[in-house]
């Protein structure tokens, strides 16, 4: 026995110790690494029946990226530009929404992290309230508002703003909105968790030492935040780009989300190598983006999550 | 100091929009709830009706999910908790070296999409199955084993998050105290450690059991034959919406306002309490005859439960009692009316229009003195005829109500009163 496994068991017993080694070993080769390994080989596999699978037949292929990219074989386009427009459209839009919770979110997490009171609670329990209501309810709530006879347009068209109900659903606004309102949440506690840990006298010192308040936003505040507001933007962005539920109530019908181009791959052609390869495209797009995009700002992994 | 009052102002409004923005959407939707009409909405308010919430409690596929949905939780509350704590055991014990890495990968199910551990776990456990030979109808391919697989693998991180933070706080020369008081492993890791997590394992038990209860994106892939509350739902919405949904929406919010206030007051209590103790004198800690202040005293959380509390006895008593019939029969009543109204000026404008038509055919054709009474074989006699009109203005109010799908012409202009009147 190595020395290293033996100074464990002596720390934590021999009975505990392999409960505790065997839950973790289970936990990240069985459920994260393996399966996503096992994606990715079955991503470049051919689409076969059960009874042919591990025969002849099952070979790698790079098929399934193919079709992304260059659409079905003898097609009359170039390129899947079906396809390629969904996924550039959802990686666009999903920057989009973490923007705009960014800066809609900013300046609440401020608000929250520097102000002392009882109505401070209050507030930061009706922020989590939402949270708890399942994902479908919320985009369900936000349906009802945007749809046609719905409240917003019940009321723009009484205030006379418009002549005829706007349709929301199908200009996307509706969807941009459901995914801001899901993630908000995500957004403001890592913000608000750096902003809290501030000491409140280098605000003062920038202050009484003439800085205007963007200045000290700029200069004190945000350079101080930066792994707060890294870690809710890179939640949010992968959580928006992965979304599945709010395209699919509050998505328009002409407009596609590209976790919804996978679910049918998987659900409705019973493609599944061909809907594991786009899952792959988009988790390894989403992390290059994220990846790069921590480079940019200089802020670690490990902050992630705190 | 006026610059500051506007800054003031300023904040608050935005607070208020930010609100609304989240609270709002809802308040609208419990509203549609309580209204009459089959489609949800807010407005035109037509009747308070409790007859939605009696349609969610008769649907069998809604009562079913949330029977796999606490299957599933609770599957998921005990494997993730249990992954979670050995994973945050293990944090504090890992070669420093190895650290980063391990924390990256018990880290990275929270980002990777849920879509794609849906999928990770169906590919990964398929192939399982059938390398171990078993046929499609084994555990380890039924929707129940794969979803609290499915969602504990990023659910084990959420748990590891919470048990972490609480975990620094631990001091582990208590367990080498216990440990030279001659406990064993287990001992100490059941009567030192484990007290000393039990309100960190209890959040995240509670955590770890609503991320399981709302998840979606993995479930969807991974259910099977065990359809949970949230697949259900997503089913119901996208195939057409009914207020039985804002019913059961109704419930879940009212359910969680209870948890967070009741939650929320028992913090401010414990606060009260604590200051309580510490600004009492010696003698009426000793004397027993310390008055802490009442449950009710600067704690808003408690009086908002209260009121809560209150309001919802109110509304379910109301809702024993009350019968919306009149008022729905009120409401059809005015409808029919409005109809029959519409119907009504339609047919005058009709008429009118005809009559002008005719007018005008007859100063345009003054040589024919076919033109005032036209005869039937004429080319264009019928059409002019306001006699055939009024006749099928007639006709058309009896079919009208149940006849949508009416193929004749007056049949499509009446569409707009016929969808209202369902």
């Amino acid at each position: 026995m190595p020395r290293f496994l033996r100074e464990y068991f002596n720390r934590n017993g021999v009975g505990l110790g392999s409960i505790m080694l065997g839950l973790v070993l289970f936990w990240t080769i069985g459920l994260i690494i393996l399966p996503q390994l096992s994606m990715l080989d079955f991503s470049f596999r051919p689409n076969l029946p059960p009874p042919e699978i591990g025969g002849p037949k099952d070979l790698y292929t790079l098929e399934n990226y193919k079709y992304l990219i260059f659409g079905p074989e003898g097609g009359s386009q170039d390129y899947n530009a079906v396809d390629l427009k969904v996924f550039y459209r959802t990686l666009i839009a999903a920057v989009l929404v973490t923007l705009f919770n960014l800066m809609l979110c900013y300046p609440i997490a401020y608000y929250l992290a520097q102000t002392n009171g009882n109505h401070i609670r209050i507030l930061a329990l009706m922020l989590i309230i939402p949270y708890w209501i399942n994902e479908i309810l919320r985009a369900f709530a936000l349906r009802i508002i945007f749809g046609e006879s719905g409240v917003l347009n019940n009321l723009l068209v009484g205030m006379g703003v418009f002549d005829t109900p706007f349709d929301f659903i199908r200009n996307d606004i509706a969807l941009y909105a459901g995914l801001g309102y899901a993630y908000i949440l995500l957004m403001i506690f890592p913000i608000y968790n750096v902003i809290e840990s501030l000491d409140r006298n280098q605000i003062e010192a920038a202050r009484d030492m003439g800085a205007s308040w963007t200045r000290i936003h700029r200069r004190v505040v945000i350079p101080y935040a930066k792994p707060g507001i890294s870690s809710g933007c890179t939640m949010v962005f992968m959580l928006s780009a992965g979304a599945l539920a709010a395209p699919q109530i509050l998505g328009g019908p002409s407009s596609l989300w590209f976790t919804q181009l996978i679910y049918q791959q998987f659900n409705d052609n019973s493609d599944w190598p061909q809907g594991a390869a786009y899952a792959v495209v988009l988790l390894v797009t989403c992390i290059l983006l994220v990846l790069a995009l921590m480079r940019v700002f200089k802020v670690n992994m490990g902050d992630i999550g705190k | 100091m006026k610059n500051f009052s506007l800054m003031r102002i300023s904040i608050w409004v935005y607070l208020a929009i930010f609100f609304a923005y989240l609270l709002g959407p809802l308040v609208i939707m419990s509203v549609t709830a309580f209204n009459s009409p089959s489609f949800p909405r807010a407005a035109p308010w037509e009747c308070l009706t409790f007859e939605w919430f009696s349609a969610l409690f008769q649907d069998e596929r809604i009562l079913n999910g949330i029977k796999n949905s606490i299957l599933v939780g609770l599957g998921t509350v005990t494997l993730s908790v249990a992954m979670g704590l050995a994973g945050a055991l293990m944090l504090t014990q890992i070669w420093p070296k190895l650290r980063a890495t391990y924390y990256t990968i018990i880290i990275a199910p929270i980002l990777v999409p849920g879509v794609v551990i849906g999928i990770s776990t169906l590919v990964f456990w398929d192939r399982v199955n059938r390398m171990l030979g078993l046929g499609a109808d084994s555990f380890l391919s039924s929707g129940l084993f794969l979803t609290v697989i499915g969602q504990s693998t990023f659910i084990a991180s959420y748990c590891m998050l919470v048990l972490v933070a609480r975990l620094q706080r631990y001091d582990s020369a208590l367990t080498e105290a216990a440990l030279d008081l001659g406990a064993s492993h287990a001992q100490t890791f059941r009567k030192v450690l484990l007290p000393f997590m039990r309100p960190a394992i209890a959040s995240a038990a509670v955590l770890a059991f609503l991320a399981s209860f709302e998840n979606y994106n993995t479930t969807t892939f991974t259910f099977g034959e065990y359809p949970t509350l949230t697949i259900e739902l997503a089913q119901k919405v996208r195939y057409g919406i009914t207020p039985a949904i804002s019913a059961l929406a109704f419930i879940i919010v009212l359910l969680t306002v209870f948890a967070a206030l009741f939650n929320e007051a028992k913090i401010r209590r414990q606060e009260l309490v604590a200051a309580a103790r510490k600004t009492a004198t010696v003698e009426e800690l000793e004397t027993g005859k310390l008055r802490l202040p009442g449950f009710l005293s600067s704690n808003t959380a408690a009086v908002l439960l209260v009121v809560v509390a209150m309001a919802t006895i109110a509304v379910v008593g109301t809702a024993t009692v009350y019968s919306p019939a009149q008022c729905i029969a009120d409401v059809k009543e005015t409808k029919r009316l409005e109809t029959e109204l519409r119907i009504q000026q339609l047919r005058e404008r009709r008429a009118q229009e005809a009559a002008q038509r005719e007018a005008e055919q007859g100063a345009n054709a003054p040589a024919t003195d076919t033109a005032p009474k036209p005869s039937n074989d004429s080319g264009f006699g019928n059409v002019f005829n306001p006699g055939t009109l009024q006749d099928g203005g007639t006709e058309t109010p009896e079919e009208e109500p149940d006849n949508s799908g009416d193929s004749s012409g007056s049949g499509s202009i009446f569409a707009p009163s016929n969808l209202q009147s369902n």
